[in-house]
């Protein structure tokens, strides 16, 4: 039966553990003192003056839509420099369903070759 | 079985210990942020502001306005520097940096959490930083934000590497818990299982670790997400009074949290246990002497892995970061995983106690 | 009648009503249907209840008290099984029975009024329920005939499903390649236990793992079993039908579609541990020092496909455009967490890491089950609020969608592994046994889980942050039936992260024993020997 004390057991793996209790209490605590930290800090600020306007080195702000970055142009710096990795990929992928079934040939025909000889 | 009153104990404890670990982790580094600093400038051939600097700039941060931009989401802006530094502190609630009754320096809650809990609680910050930058709704924010998730992406892979091979390598001992910090921190330092080809590669590992701290930190040259002299500041560009306060803190906190984890996975010796000194085990001199020389270590590691780097050498592309970590980096972390892995075997054949065989002293 | 002797009858039949009351459900819905609107909904949503019901009166009994179901169709007696049509329930198939249970109730919940403005709902909420029915008789059953019966009933009406949405051209491919696959997997399927019914004249899944032999007509059946289910499951890279089908579907159908590819999943992990469990030890072939087992090879090629699926799952994620394909790339790594700590137990089975790989994966089952989920609603209620699936038309929706932002948030944090939601706890058992078998699979994994992180913080961004843009000025918050549904999963969620010990002890537990020991499948049919 379920017990009101399995619920505070820690989560063992043989080689580790994680309570998840002790971390949220420790989060809660903290939390409650960095607010209280934080609201020593000025509030005020001037809503709707040019004070919240983006910053743009100067420059004025495009339409809204073209403010946001689109998903696609996000990690840049990540998906150059595995262009080489991306580009097999793209390959792979037709989209084109005999090449799904060539796929599924192919697994298959390795794993005969494999049960086969051994 | 669980008694009640264990329970109300054992909060108690998380309490008073989450309070203690808010306050020494800003005090501490915050100082440190000024030593860092001061230390930079001389070695760049400046003067450099007083050690007390960061706390003035933490002040003048809390007086100035706290400007939420039109195009940002305002509750998600507001709680990403709050939960960043929540994060942080939550670590330092796992790390061996408490005096222990029985000698030495041990976590506040032992059987919590361990390395892969900190591995994940690390990213913490890190997310807080890019959620707050992709909400402030700023192009210079946003190019930032990505960058710092690039980054993060980027020195995981070796990071990874690092904490499972610790990990690998004390079960092969035959150690039970081998993700916990008690374990890797007391019951078996990595230089005392290792045997000659695993002390190569534990070395390999610490210096794969250095370099991988300062882009844990956001510290030249791996500052490009904050990189201020191209996109402005990066994912701080649109934040201001205490929002930014509340960054500068966590990075401060985020600094003794790395330095923290280096001692403990590669310098987790004490003073107090040496008999030199003839300190009795549980003392309040104990515990001084031990709580000062992990100071000490902690300094030495930020010097390092900090300092130094970041006055010598210039800041990388986003796209140089990614190569750099996931080619040479890796491929060095590999090599000492690799060096882990044979060390067992040629620990048989080429140990110390078959060199002292060979020798003839046996 | 006391409610004591109703409640043990119930249970005595549940097996069977778990699958009837859906089936029955499903060809009244259509009467219903000509009354009453809301009265169907009512009822489809007190039909999914009631399954659900009853799947917690079975698996409660399964897990908890320990005990194997049987329930044989046309007979009282386990007098001669060999030629009966049977279910057999233990801890596995009532771990599983509890995922479908959960996936079928939020989905016909979400249904409500996400699908309100389409036409012909009768012929819609009669193939899920269809569906349901097959899902769950594909996770019952304990006859691989039957289990061919109800994998094709499940291909069926998911195809008519997929294809729903009919006026948009993708949705129709994306139906036809899924048949095509599904079809082309179920027939090798078929085809092998042809061949095993060939051999042994029996057709039940105990007696078959009773006395199979691992003969060459036994490799051949094993090969077409588990490359076909591995199809059905999504592993890469015979994976590509899954991102046309999850992301072309309605958002409630992706939701039931994962519950069948995990049935497809279970049903590969049933033939691996249970069907040829007895020859999985022993020893094949001697190359010098090292003896091959079956358990070993086997285990090193599911580990290797595992690493290929997770790392190809999340860098195909990385660079999508499309909401719901990002979540169907990302739901191809979590398959490929599962099959790898699957795998790795499979390899050192019997040691006590394998044992604990073995329940990380099973827990990651019922995780990616409820996390994946979660998104594809989310990705559903944004679709029903913007008509918009291309992430990058998409912006600064957490303005005007606050409740679906924190559910987003909830299954951002749990589908990347972060603490304290579920997929830590699972993922944290992977890893921290895994790295025992080698450490470079622990390595690959933890860093896949930090790509999915940025894949997702990803699609926050593009889709919920960013400036106010004015073509979604009047966009509202989702109507509350989706938004109840997404919430029940937010809550199992947190709930699975704050107590993983709970979890993992009362429900993982004897559906890792139950996978890893099949000798008490096989002695309930066969009878003690």
């Amino acid at each position: 039966m379920i017990t009101w004390e399995s619920f505070l057991e820690t989560f063992e793996t043989g080689s580790g553990f994680w309570n998840p209790l002790i971390w949220i209490t420790a989060i809660i605590v903290a939390f409650l003192i960095i607010y209280i930290l934080r609201g020593y800090g000025k509030k005020e600020y001037k809503e709707n003056t040019e004070q919240t306007k983006v910053f743009l080195s100067g420059n004025p702000e495009y339409e809204k839509e073209q403010m946001h970055i689109k998903g696609s142009n996000v990690y840049w710096g990540f998906t150059e420099s595995l262009k080489w990795v991306y580009k097999t990929l793209d390959k792979m992928h037709t989209g084109n369903v005999s090449d799904y079934i060539l796929w599924f040939v192919i697994i298959m025909g390795i794993l005969f070759i494999l049960v086969g000889v051994i | 079985m669980i008694e009640l009153q264990d329970v109300s104990m054992r909060i108690i404890i998380i309490i008073v210990g989450t309070i203690g670990f808010a306050a020494f982790g800003i005090i501490f580094g915050l100082f440190y942020k000024g030593i860092d600093r001061k230390l930079a400038a001389h070695m760049q051939g400046r003067i450099g502001p007083p050690l007390r600097q960061p706390f003035r700039d933490v002040v003048k941060l809390f007086t100035k306005e706290n400007i939420v931009p039109e195009n940002a989401i305002p509750w998600v802006f507001n709680l990403a520097p709050i939960m960043g530094l929540v994060g942080a502190i939550s670590i330092l609630l796992y790390l061996p940096i408490v005096p222990q009754t029985d000698g030495g320096l041990g976590p506040l809650v032992s059987v919590g959490g361990d390395l892969l809990l900190i591995l994940y609680l690390l990213m913490i910050p890190s997310l807080a930083m890019v959620i707050g930058g992709f909400s402030s709704g700023s192009p210079y924010a946003t190019v930032g934000a990505q960058r710092e998730m690039a980054t993060m992406i980027a020195y995981e892979f070796p990071l990874a590497i690092i904490i499972i091979s610790i990990a690998w390598r004390l079960s092969i001992e035959g150690n039970a818990n081998v993700f916990a910090l008690t374990t890797i921190s007391s019951t078996a330092p990595v230089w005392s299982v290792a045997g000659p080809l695993g002390f190569i590669g534990f070395a390999i590992l610490l210096l794969v670790l250095i370099i991988v701290t300062p882009a844990e930190l956001s510290k030249i040259p791996f500052d490009s997400p904050e990189a201020e002299t191209e996109i402005a500041g990066g994912l701080l560009t649109e934040y201001s009074g205490r929002n930014l306060a509340m960054f500068y803190l966590t990075d401060g906190v985020k600094t003794v949290v790395m330095a923290s984890l280096i001692v403990a996975l590669f310098f987790p010796y004490n003073l107090s246990n040496l008999s030199i000194l003839g300190l009795e085990s549980g003392s309040y001199l104990a515990f001084a002497v031990d709580i000062i020389f992990y100071l000490v270590k902690i300094f030495l590691v930020i010097v390092f892995s900090v300092t130094l780097i970041r006055v010598a050498i210039a800041r990388l592309k986003i796209d140089q970061i990614v190569y750099t970590y996931w080619v040479p980096l890796t491929l060095l972390a590999l090599v000492g995983l690799i060096c882990i892995m044979w060390d067992p075997e040629t620990m048989a054949q080429f140990g110390l106690p078959r060199v002292v065989e060979w020798l003839g002293f046996v | 009648m006391n409610i004591e002797h109703l409640s043990q009858t119930l249970l005595t039949h549940s097996p069977a009503l778990i699958v009837a009351v859906p089936l029955l459900g499903a060809f009244l819905t259509p009467l219903i249907s000509r009354i009453n609107d809301k009265l169907r909904n009512v009822f489809v949503i007190l039909t999914a209840g009631l399954t659900g019901f009853l799947v917690l009166l079975l698996s409660h009994d399964v897990l908890i008290n320990g005990k194997i179901h049987t329930y044989i169709f046309g007979s009282q007696d386990i007098g001669s099984p060999v030629v009966r049509i049977l279910f057999e329930v233990d801890g596995m198939n009532a771990f599983m029975i509890i995922i479908g249970a959960i996936l079928v109730f939020v989905a016909v919940v979400y249904s409500w009024a996400f699908m309100k403005e389409n036409t012909g709902l009768d012929k819609y909420y009669t193939l899920i329920l269809l569906m349901a029915a097959g899902m769950f008789g594909m996770m019952l059953t304990g006859d691989m005939f039957n289990f061919f019966v109800f994998l094709e009933i499940t291909s069926i009406s998911s195809c008519a499903l997929i294809a729903f949405w009919t006026n948009k051209g993708k949705a129709v491919e994306a139906g036809f390649k899924y048949i095509v696959i599904s079809t082309i997997g179920a027939l090798f399927i078929l085809f092998a236990i042809a061949i095993l019914y060939g051999q042994y004249n029996a057709l039940n899944m105990a007696v078959l793992a009773n006395s199979i032999q691992y003969t060459f007509l036994d490799k051949i059946a094993f090969v077409l079993l588990i490359a076909g289910l591995a199809m059905k499951a999504g592993i890469v890279p015979m994976h590509m039908w899954l991102p046309d089908a999850y992301g072309r579907a309605p958002a409630s159908v992706t939701l039931i579609l994962v519950g069948t590819t995990q049935a497809s999943l279970y049903a590969l992990f049933r033939v691996c541990f249970t069907i040829y469990g007895n020859s999985l030890t022993a020893p094949l072939k001697q190359i010098g020092s090292v003896t091959i087992t079956l358990n070993g090879f086997l285990g090193t090629f599911i580990v290797m496909l595992a690493i290929i699926t997770i790392i190809v799952g999340v860098f195909m994620a990385l660079k999508q455009s499309d909401f719901k394909r990002t979540i169907a790339f990302a739901a191809i790594a979590e398959i490929g967490y599962i099959f790898l700590a699957v795998g790795a137990g499979l390899w050192a089975i019997g040691t006590p890491h394998g044992m604990m790989a073995l329940k990380g994966g099973i827990f990651h089952i019922i995780n990616d089950a409820l996390d994946v989920g979660l998104l594809f609603l989310v990705a559903g209620a944004i679709y029903y609020a913007t008509k918009e699936t291309s992430l990058n038309r998409m912006g600064g929706l957490a303005r005007n969608m606050k409740y679906t932002t924190i559910f987003f948030l909830i299954g951002l944090l749990a589908v990347s592994g972060m603490p304290p939601m579920n997929g830590f706890a699972s993922k944290l058992l992977i890893y921290e046994s895994i790295y025992l078998i080698n450490p470079i699979l622990a390595i690959v994994a933890i860093l896949c889980s930090i790509l999915l992180l940025a894949v997702f913080v990803k699609v926050f961004y593009s889709a919920f942050l960013g400036p106010k843009i004015p073509r979604f000025n009047d966009v509202k918050e989702v109507p509350k039936s989706m938004l109840i549904a997404m919430g029940l999963i937010a809550c199992v969620i947190i709930f699975f992260g704050l107590f993983p010990d709970l979890i993992v002890n009362n429900i993982v537990e004897p559906a890792a024993n139950a996978l890893a020991n099949n000798s008490n499948y096989i002695s309930q049919i066969i009878g003690g020997s």
